[in-house]
């Protein structure tokens, strides 16, 4: 007889049990990450055992997860959204445990472990190492292969290999993968395209490394080896900027930084785009692209501006006045933050360019962050339209891309998020200088502005004290989380974060 | 001979008015009313049912017929009546469609019919000669866009440059171009040196693209110029309209009072200025100073709104007006009104195929003029009797090489340039000669 009925708790809009547990599926072959530096350590006589802990925590944890929660097959497009933020905040916990296990002096405590791994996955660059070279060959490679991991997107990569991410992998990818337009698809299935993505990646990776090696083995650059090669390949195709050197690419010889520079430019173009050139030869995908001519034309821009004020300020002279201007032009634009020269000595007004170069970014579908060629094109057409209409009421304008109109959705999306990108990153700096003040840590407003910035764009390094040959150690803790978070949300482009704090998320 | 025409609405009716005396005529129509019109006033056999089925075919006599010509107001009937046509007999088909992705694809022939006119494109012509610009009626390219081909009507107004009017080997033609054909009335004009262009024919000219842009300017008639034009109504007619009249480099604004549809124009021709509106807001036309347009055209659905909205332009200062009528009484409606110009899509649609159907040289490949001509893209051999000799040499025919593809590279021949062994030549011939051509090539 059923005559009790309970009264069912308000139905969740949102199956969060399924959510976990597929987070918990992804972790579970994150652990096999952490075998890479082991070989490492085993190979330089350095401790494995804290990345075999790791390993073993990392996996037993998520097959835990996924054993103790239930999940369907299938996650929803609105459990999507939860899947990326939480998988971005467990990455980077877990990334951290090697820095705590192998007893690193300079990451000793969780709160700065969970910052130099969560500027690695998210392929930021920012370092609260001091002397970098004082660490461990094998952490430091842990340091830039998590660079790598997060670059071209670890969800993107789960969508390629998990079976359970067969169907229904669009969402996530969306939400991961960089941009403010409809994933274009390179084949039939999600899956398919994911793997080609990834492929892409990987190929242009082993080419860094064997170039670089090369540099190597002829004595082209002497400072260059396997290990130096792989680690700044990595960091390099991921345009994430973490480095070996205490002196960033400034450690190598000018032609190792001219191909980090070519490197860098191929990886601030959208993948799927690079892919058509690159594999299917049709050079129209990339030359016709209104994205990518603005691109060059941002990167031309800022090299430009840059030289002609080292040469004014007579720093450099000749080829090595044009090389760093171009390397930082690229380097802090594309979002990646290695370093020739240390630019906080060159002048004010380059100062300025670069923290204004830092809120262009990279192409859509790169590995590069901040807020992207495609979104300031758009803009800059959004407004043209506005103007447009504010003389002729009645016209109509659409706002095209290459062939195609943009909708009115999307169009929202994005000036949605150029205000809430901004607005992140004023409460950011803001938050930054009353810390501060708070800790009494010296920092200039300009710094908090820079850091702010060089975070929410996963730049890295910024001004001041956390300039490029600099470390971000000076900020109090409180610094610490702000500027993690901001890491977070700018990898995840805030929008699929900021969904999650609207009641209408979670409503059934 | 016979003649089956599908559909007795306007189009069928004017077809058949202009058909009837000289030949058997049987008329297809679901609406027995609109047949038992017909057949008293023409001597024309009726059968009643849906012409786009095998069996109302056959019963309409199709393997008798010389030609059919599906007219009825509906795309597919039309199309699935010609090529049913097309298989069940010898007969020549003639498709009407109001679709331009159909007239593309019959182009490129992935259709199998003789002819297809488009109503819509038929009016935007018909417009744009109104205006005084030729439009070019048909652009074939070839050679990978090296050599264009196209078709001019010359304009009736005053000519710049040194071309209408004076013998060919005196007027002042573009560099890289030649004159292939001059069509005046029914006949056609092989365009010697003592001949002339005259106010009124049609051209055909075959260059290289810059020499087709500069034949568009010349062709432009200067003392009537228009360069900008108001389209009321954004519907099929309005936007072909639009583009043909864009094609001609002159400047378009749109004016649709449905948002969606307005939407969609302005996506689909980004080179024009579409509003939302209704166009008939007196502060509306003040401020986009519609007033100042040389012309507008008002392609809107209903005769007596474009009525109105013709007259409030001529009000705001418009000095040319084209109306677009559906029923034919309103033609003299709006010329009465003091509307420049009536354009009935119907009767110019009949019109074009009837002057197909009048047209005794029939054959299979339709190219340029419906079928009279041909342009055949040949490979020269090396046994051809024309190989090596001067083109001022060659003999005048029907058939004129206008230009020549060698390496990949297209020359526009001179008198004293020659063809060699494995020239693609790109020859521009009346389809009876074609035979002829490929075997002396």
């Amino acid at each position: 007889m059923r005559a009790l009925r309970f009264p069912r708790p308000r139905a969740l809009g949102v199956d969060v049990g399924s959510a976990v547990n597929l987070v918990g599926a992804v972790l579970k072959y994150l652990g096999a990450a952490f075998l890479f530096p082991a070989a490492i350590a085993l190979g330089s006589d350095e401790p494995a055992l804290p990345f075999l802990a790791a390993a073993a925590i990392t996996g037993g944890t998520g097959f835990l997860v996924e054993r103790g929660t239930r999940g369907r097959e299938l996650v929803g497009p609105r459990e999507g959204f939860l899947v990326v933020a939480l998988t971005w905040l467990a990455l980077p916990a877990f990334g951290a445990l090697p820095y705590l296990l192998a007893d690193e002096p300079q990451l000793a405590r969780p709160v700065d472990a969970y910052f130099e791994a969560m500027s690695g996955f998210t392929a930021t660059g920012a370092t609260l190492l001091t002397d970098i070279e004082a660490v461990d060959s094998s952490l430091l490679m842990w340091r830039q292969l998590t660079q790598w991991l997060g670059g071209m997107g670890i969800i993107v990569l789960a969508v390629a290999i998990l079976p359970r991410l067969r169907i229904g992998g669009r969402q996530l990818l969306q939400s991961e993968l960089a941009g403010p337009t409809e994933l274009e698809r390179l084949s039939a299935t999600i899956r398919e395209t994911a793997r080609r993505l990834w492929v892409l990646y990987l190929v242009l990776t082993l080419a860094a490394i064997a170039i670089f090696t090369v540099y190597g083995w002829t004595g082209a650059d002497p400072a260059m080896n396997l290990y130096q090669a792989t680690a700044h390949a990595f960091s390099t195709l991921a345009i994430g900027g973490f480095s070996t050197q205490n002196e960033s690419a400034a450690a190598f010889a000018a032609v190792t930084q001219w191909t980090i520079v070519v490197f860098l430019v191929l990886a601030g173009v959208n993948f799927l785009r690079l892919y058509l050139v690159l594999v299917r030869g049709q050079v129209r995908a990339v030359a016709r692209d209104d994205e990518f001519r603005l691109y060059l034309a941002f990167l031309a821009g800022g090299s430009v501006l840059l030289l002609l004020e080292l040469l004014g300020g007579d720093l450099f002279g000749g080829e090595e006045a044009i090389r760093n201007s171009v390397f930082q032009a690229v380097s802090i634009m594309t979002t990646a933050g290695f370093a020739t020269s240390d630019y906080t000595e060159w002048s004010a007004l380059a100062e300025l360019t670069l923290l204004l170069l830092m809120f262009i970014g990279a192409s859509a579908g790169s590995t590069g962050g901040s807020i992207k060629v495609i979104r300031h094109l758009l803009m800059f057409r959004i407004i043209r339209r506005e103007l447009e209409q504010t003389v002729h009421r009645e016209i109509v304008v659409p706002v095209r891309l290459n062939a195609s109109i943009v909708d009115d959705r999307a169009i929202r999306g994005i000036v949605a998020f150029i205000v809430l990108y901004i607005g992140l990153f004023a409460l950011g700096a803001l938050g930054l200088v009353v810390d501060a003040r708070r800790a009494a840590v010296e920092v200039q407003s300009f710094e908090a502005l820079g850091a702010a910035a060089a975070c929410l764009g996963n730049v890295g390094p910024a001004f001041g004290f956390a300039g490029p040959f600099g470390s971000y150690a000076p900020f109090s803790d409180l610094s610490t989380v702000i500027l993690t978070g901001l890491m977070w949300l700018g990898r995840l482009e805030i929008i699929p974060v900021a969904v999650l704090l609207t009641r209408g998320y979670w409503r059934g | 001979m016979e003649i089956v025409v599908l559909g007795a609405g306007q189009v069928g009716t004017t077809i058949v008015e202009a058909l009837h005396d000289d030949h058997d005529v049987t008329v297809v129509d679901l609406d027995a009313a609109r047949l038992q019109a017909l057949s008293y006033r023409y001597d024309v056999r009726t059968v009643r049912g849906n012409g786009a089925t095998r069996r109302i075919l056959q019963d309409a006599g199709v393997d008798r017929a010389a030609l059919v010509i599906a007219c009825t107001s509906r795309d597919e009937i039309n199309l699935v009546a010609g090529t049913l046509a097309k298989k069940l007999s010898a007969a020549q088909t003639i498709v009407r469609t109001s679709n331009p992705e159909y007239i593309e694809a019959w182009q490129e022939r992935q259709i199998d019919v003789d002819f297809m006119v488009s109503s819509e494109l038929e009016t935007a012509y018909a417009v744009s000669r109104t205006i005084g610009v030729p439009a070019a009626k048909q652009t074939d390219v070839f050679a990978e866009g090296q050599v264009q081909i196209v078709e001019f009507d010359v304009p009736t107004g005053e000519l710049a440059g040194d071309v209408v009017g004076l013998p060919l080997k005196e007027a002042k033609i573009p560099a890289d171009s030649k004159v292939a054909s001059i069509i005046r009335g029914e006949g056609m004009l092989v365009p010697r040196g003592d001949e002339s262009i005259l106010p009124g024919d049609r051209i055909v000219v075959i260059g290289s693209p810059d020499a087709a842009r500069a034949w568009s300017r010349l062709m432009a008639a200067e003392e009537q110029s228009v360069d900008d034009v108001v389209i009321y109504g954004a519907g099929a007619t309005g936007v072909a309209i639009a583009h043909v009249l864009l094609d001609q480099r002159i400047r378009v604004r749109l004016i649709e009072p449905m948002e969606e549809r307005a939407r969609e124009v302005a996506e689909e021709l980004p080179r024009a200025r579409v509003y939302c509106a209704t166009g008939l807001d007196p502060d509306f036309i003040e401020r986009e100073r519609i007033g100042q347009a040389r012309a507008a055209v008002f392609a809107m659905r209903e005769d007596a709104k474009n009525l109105y909205a013709a007259t409030l332009a001529r009000v705001h200062g418009i000095g040319f007006t084209i109306g677009i009528v559906h029923e034919p009484i309103s033609a003299e409606v709006f010329e009465r009104a003091g509307i420049d110009v009536a354009v009935n899509p119907r009767s110019v649609t009949a019109e074009e195929i009837v002057r197909f159907a009048h047209d005794p040289r029939i054959r299979q490949l339709a190219m340029l003029e419906g079928d009279r001509f041909e342009i055949l893209d040949i490979t020269v051999r090396e046994t051809s009797k024309l190989v090596r000799i001067p083109f001022k040499e060659l003999p005048m025919t029907g058939s004129l090489i206008g230009a020549i593809v060698r390496d990949g590279t297209a020359i526009f021949p001179h008198g004293d340039d020659r063809l060699e062994p494995d020239d693609r030549a790109i020859i521009f011939t009346e389809s009876s000669r074609v035979a002829e051509v490929e075997k002396a090539l």
